[in-house]
């Protein structure tokens, strides 16, 4: 009799994760496949609509790109904590911290010019992300609380802040009873780079590189790794673990704040419930299939900002956009799978009569 | 404040509390023995899909509910083996499943929007005990999901502290290399409490279709799974005292509804951010007290465990 057993390989294989990614994304296709052949669609009719809704003209590239910014900050936010160890399960409150900051400021500053309004409405952004993932990080320095539950839970209590906010006191009168906020006046609005794509698009690419540069390539990079990997080998080297594990998360709480900043001030253009739109969580995904390396989390993003926006467009054809979510979830739990490949070599052993271990 | 809407508010607190811990023991279980399961909104969602499509196209309220369990076991079995055997990240899968499973109720719900339910499970007529005043509209005119609800929180206490089979699950949560030694299967274990706790949040999933809201809508589990999820750390990890989080939980959900009738002026939508406040609350309080005394929390959750690495 034998049996199939993971044996761990001594080096994980070079240049694995890029290829786990990709079987994850065909076996993502090929399960929507069957999923839309299954509910009496025809898959080859949408997945030509996806492709084309998301990467097939310069203006379906604008749409993806600016989804992609979003996505890509949120999976920098996670990456950057999780680069320590850490999980900050709260980029979707963050994002929503820094959206309702930043339309705070942009009421306040009525009239006042662009390049002054839109720089502190991005500034506020990030201090309001940077404020509610505080809490998490001081609570996780000083006493040890879970950081995955108490960020996960202020998702929640940010969502309610703000539909308290656009079910009252923010409420446009003009809205005819829906619960929006007014929309932003034209100077608080991200200007454009090339159709609809925004600028957001040029601070996303920059905070990603500059936040791969510290990580990769700075001894402050390189102590949050040895932090993450053994706090006791931190806490020998001289690393203050809680100045630390404060730093980072108030760091990853900013980048989701900016995030939620520029959807508003680039795509949104208002306060309304679904302004974090689920990337959040989405970057948390993103920041687990880039291996929280901030390098491969602008690529996933733009294949997840090119999946979700093509998502939406295949509605026209009937089809439900959750398919977009589906897909989403599935490219992860492919690449997972193949991922273990990377690590664990399958290796075929003889069974023991008894109890067969190996 | 009248006598007939205090009724109904107290009758509402219970089987919300009933659903949230139908979920929350599902949670538990799963946590107990090690694996922390994010995927409890993704499950519920799908139970409720599920339930009602099977009732839609049998009218039968029973075998809806069983062919959810089963579903969403299976469902949560990617989880498992994902986690358990493969290694994967228990946050990013468990979070992955919410996705899978938004994603897959509302495709396969798509057609089932503002249908009529095929089947409901109607309420228990407990005979005369139903007719007492107050006591029978609240207690003994339920679903039949409530007592099930009782009757699994008092079985699930009772295997984890009295039996054998409890005491493993537990191992697998603390120190997993112990149980191993003493012969059980830690994977197997692991695998059997994430399926179940897959089983339950489905359950809670059915008997919101089948019985509360007896329809369903995309987004209708609106967030009770992560009310779940909070109800174990805010029970610490004990059955009996999530029973207490439940139907506080579920009284704040009965209360958001029933604020404006109540003369109140407090916004519902401030009032729905108590469960998660409380929650950071217990978690803190746990914490502090984890410096003086075994933690609640079971210490090896989210750890792979691998026997060869021991």
């Amino acid at each position: 009799m034998k049996r199939l057993v993971l044996v761990r390989r001594e080096q994980p294989l070079r240049g694995g994760q890029p290829l786990s990614f990709l079987i994850g994304l065909v076996v993502a296709l090929l399960a929507g496949i069957l999923l839309l052949v299954a509910s009496g669609h025809n898959p080859i009719e949408i997945y030509e609509r996806l492709f084309n809704s998301s990467v097939g003209s310069s203006n379906a590239w604008a749409k993806t790109l600016n989804r992609a910014v979003p996505l890509g900050l949120a999976g920098l936010a996670v990456a950057v904590a999780g680069s320590m160890g850490l999980w900050n399960i709260g980029a979707e409150g963050q994002i929503l911290a820094g959206a309702m900051m930043a339309a705070w400021i942009a009421q306040i500053g009525e009239g006042w010019a662009s390049p002054l309004l839109i720089p502190l409405m991005l500034i506020a952004s990030i201090l309001g992300g940077a404020l509610l993932a505080s809490g998490p990080g001081i609570a996780r320095a000083q006493i040890g609380v879970n950081e995955i539950i108490t960020t996960l839970m202020l998702n929640e209590v940010a969502l309610r802040l703000l539909q308290w906010l656009i079910h009252g006191p923010w409420k446009d009168p003009e809205s005819r009873g829906f619960p929006l906020a007014p929309l932003l006046a034209d100077e608080a609005r991200l200007p454009k780079l090339f159709g609809r794509a925004h600028w957001g698009v040029i601070i996303a690419f920059l905070v990603i590189a500059f936040f791969g540069f510290i990580v990769s390539r700075t001894a402050w990079g390189y102590e949050l790794k040895v932090a993450g990997s053994s706090g006791a080998t931190a806490r020998y080297a001289g690393i203050s673990l809680n100045k630390k594990i404060i730093t980072v998360m108030v760091l990853s709480g900013g980048i989701a704040g900016l995030a939620g900043g520029i959807e508003l001030s680039g795509t949104s253009d208002r306060i309304v419930e679904g302004v974090s739109g689920g990337y959040g969580f989405a970057g948390i995904i993103v920041a687990a299939l880039a291996l929280m390396r901030p390098s491969g989390v602008a690529a996933v993003a733009l294949i997840f900002g090119a999946v979700q926006v093509g998502g939406l467009s295949i509605q026209t054809l009937g089809v439900s956009s959750s398919v977009s979510t589906i897909l989403q979830a599935l490219i992860l739990f492919g690449a997972i799978g193949a991922g273990v490949f990377n690590r664990y070599s399958l290796k075929s052993v003889k069974r023991e009569k008894k109890g067969g271990s190996t | 404040m009248n006598e007939a809407s205090m009724i109904g508010m107290l009758s509402t607190t219970v089987s919300f509390g009933a659903l949230l811990y139908l979920a929350c023991i599902g949670e538990l279980i799963s946590e107990k023995a090690g694996v922390l399961n994010l995927g409890v909104e993704g499950m519920m969602a799908l139970g409720a899909v599920t339930g009602f499509l099977v009732a839609l196209n049998t009218e039968n309220p029973w075998l809806a509910l069983l062919v959810a369990m089963i579903v969403t076991a299976a469902f949560a079995s990617i989880h498992g083996i994902f986690t358990v055997v493969l290694g994967a990240e228990q946050v990013v899968s468990g979070l992955s499943l919410t996705f899978l499973g938004l994603g897959l109720s509302a495709f396969f719900g798509k057609s089932a929007v503002g249908n009529p339910p095929g089947a409901i499970l109607s309420n228990v007529d407990w005979g005369p005990l139903s007719d007492i005043p107050w006591v029978g509209p609240i207690l003994f005119q339920q679903s039949p999901m409530v007592y099930f609800a009782i009757f699994v929180g008092l079985l699930t206490s009772f295997l984890l502290t009295r039996t054998s089979i409890g005491l493993a699950l537990r191992g697998a949560g603390e120190s997993a290399s112990t149980v191993d030694t003493a012969g059980y299967s830690v994977v197997k274990i692991r695998l059997a409490a994430v399926a179940t706790g897959g089983a339950l949040a489905g359950a809670a999933g059915a008997y919101l279709t089948l019985s509360i809201t007896t329809s369903w809508q995309d987004g209708a589990t609106a967030g009770r799974g992560w009310i779940a999820v909070a109800l174990v750390i805010f029970g610490a990890w004990k059955p009996g005292r999530a029973a207490i989080g439940a139907l506080l939980f579920g009284g704040l959900l009965a209360l958001k509804t029933r604020l404006q009738t109540f003369g109140v002026n407090f916004s519902p939508i401030l009032l729905s951010m108590i469960p998660y406040l409380l929650t950071i609350g217990v978690l803190l309080i746990i914490s502090i007290r984890a410096r003086h005394r075994p933690s609640a929390s079971p210490s090896e959750i989210g750890k792979v465990y691998r026997r060869e690495e021991r």
